[in-house]
């Protein structure tokens, strides 16, 4: 899952796919580098300037269209908590509502299922939207998780979202101190012993930061390094900048696993 | 008898199993070790730790932090856990050896402030000699990268608060905005009004050992003692002139009265 940010202020190369000529090659080099599905956010996670519906809708949902066009094929993630902003992004050829703020528009969901889209039910930490967390405690991480997250994909079902369009994601950092992600990671294999496919958003965050000491520019290695771990222990969707170097990552880690053939072994066989 | 009242913070990086392996805000560690030091070498026979908690309450259980709260890498206590502040005002005790009696009183988040000023003013027992470890902290809002991120009023009310208490003049912290408080994400509010009740009627003299906000929250860390505890003549000084005197004025009644 390519990260294409219509923002001006996301945390990681501010701005750098503002432009929507930008955003777009960004698009294009995504498909190209391996990635299944592309992610197009309009407002930063963090908090700074305000974006409300309309602005949120007209970063989004014009380069929505845009990039269906352009990418029949390809699966189209929509990063918003908004189902004013997910309505008008299905409408326009979105597949996935990617609610990194587990739920808290609960209207959502609804709109998922309205559109037959899928929907990423998230743990959020209990925090609004565009939050940061003041010295969250939790007497299981885990544990908490599991509960928001299995609450959130089984009102997703009972509200007419269709069962193998759902994902959960721990949410690395959101609700989180640097030890709580660390935990997550390490327990992931109980989120996905849950049944529910795993996504993971680990690229280039504050938890990796933090864990090598190493500001946002620097977090490459840290970021691969949690990816292949979480994906041996069976994540299936990866929230990534850097998508060739992650599907190299992963197609690593599923030859280890034994699940896909080497690309080319000669080594020795010839 | 109050014998003097220590000021922390409560981030949970005082705690230095949290924060890894490097030595995080050593500056502000060695204030709260400093401040408590000075409580304790009063020779209190009970120490009093107040913090802000969802509830207000004396809590009975296991004093202590349970870091694996914040780190489940950590092994917990395995009992319920104290609130953060009263948590880690034990943490403060236990680092500086601490092994007498302790009472832990948590203040409502919500709790009015004519119910924490009383609950203060009637802290004080003449019979025995009692010291204050007060946990609050101020506004988390004080930086574009702070966890409330950056509200412009923010850096003011701290301000207000430094200067009331490094001043002695805690009636000051009474009249500060609760819900301005509250929207600054300013959690030691409660627990200033409750250190307010106590010694405000006690002309404290106070020195602040660390104020700043290096993560965007405000830490101030201050020592504050009844002033006719270990300086008569200073007292003497304060109480003739019968109003709260001025920094510049009371340098002055100090030098006096040493003279």
């Amino acid at each position: 899952m390519a990260i294409v940010n219509r923002t001006p202020d996301s945390f990681y190369q501010p701005g750098v796919t503002w432009d929507q000529a930008a955003a777009m090659d960004r698009v294009h080099a995504a498909v190209v580098d391996g990635a299944d599905i592309v992610d197009i956010g309009g407002v930063p996670a963090r908090p700074a300037d305000d974006v409300d519906v309309r602005e949120e809708i007209r970063r989004t949902v014009p380069f929505i269209a845009a990039v269906r066009e352009a990418h029949p094929d390809l699966v189209i993630s929509v990063d918003t908590w908004r189902h004013e902003v997910g309505r008008e992004a299905c409408a326009a050829g979105a597949d996935l509502l990617n609610d990194s703020w587990g739920g808290w528009d609960t209207r959502l969901v609804e709109v998922a299922a309205e559109f037959g889209a899928g929907v990423v039910c998230s743990h959020a930490g209990h925090l609004p939207p565009r939050t940061r967390p003041f010295r969250v405690a939790y007497p299981d991480v885990v544990e908490d998780v599991l509960t928001g997250t299995l609450a959130l994909a089984a009102r997703a079902l009972e509200v007419g979202v269709e069962e193998e369009r759902i994902l959960i994601d721990p949410a690395h950092d959101f609700g989180k101190n640097t030890w709580h992600s660390l935990e997550i990671t390490r327990r992931l294999g109980e989120l996905v012993a849950t049944g529910w496919p795993v996504l993971v958003s680990l690229s280039n965050k504050d938890f990796v930061g933090e864990t090598l000491d190493v500001m946002v520019d620097e977090r490459l290695a840290g970021t691969l390094g949690t990816t292949a771990v979480s994906a041996w222990l069976g994540a299936r969707v990866f929230r990534a900048h850097h998508v060739r170097e992650t599907r190299h990552v992963l197609s690593m880690v599923s030859a280890i696993r034994g699940d896909t053939p080497p690309a080319c072994a000669v080594r020795g066989l010839a | 008898m109050i014998t003097g009242a220590a000021l922390c913070p409560s981030p949970p990086l005082l705690c230095p199993e949290l924060t890894g392996g490097r030595a995080v805000a050593p500056e502000l560690r060695a204030a709260c070790r400093e401040a408590v030091g000075r409580l304790l070498r009063e020779d209190p026979e009970v120490v009093v730790i107040i913090g802000p908690a969802a509830a207000s309450g004396p809590w009975f259980g296991v004093g202590g932090l349970n870091r694996s709260m914040f780190a489940p890498a950590i092994a917990g206590t395995g009992s319920d856990s104290p609130p953060l502040a009263i948590g880690l005002g034990s943490m403060l005790l236990d680092q500086a050896g601490y092994r007498g009696r302790r009472s832990l009183q948590a203040v409502g988040h919500d709790e009015a402030a004519s119910v924490c000023v009383k609950l203060g003013a009637e802290l004080d027992d003449p019979s025995t000699r009692m010291a204050l470890l007060v946990i609050g902290d101020g506004s988390a809002r004080r930086s574009l990268k702070a966890p409330g991120y950056l509200d412009p009023r923010a850096e003011a009310f701290d301000a207000e608060c430094e200067r009331a208490i490094r001043t002695g003049d805690l009636g000051a912290l009474q009249r500060l905005d609760q819900t301005l408080a509250r929207d600054l994400m300013a959690t030691g509010w409660p627990a200033w009004q409750v250190l307010s009740g106590a010694l405000a009627s006690l002309n404290p003299v106070a020195e602040v050992l660390f104020s700043g906000a290096p993560f965007g929250v405000g830490y101030l860390v201050a020592y504050l003692h009844p002033c006719s505890l270990s300086a008569p003549a200073r007292c003497l000084s304060r109480t003739v002139i019968g109003r709260t005197t001025t920094p510049a004025e009371y340098s002055t009644l100090m030098l006096t009265s040493l003279l």
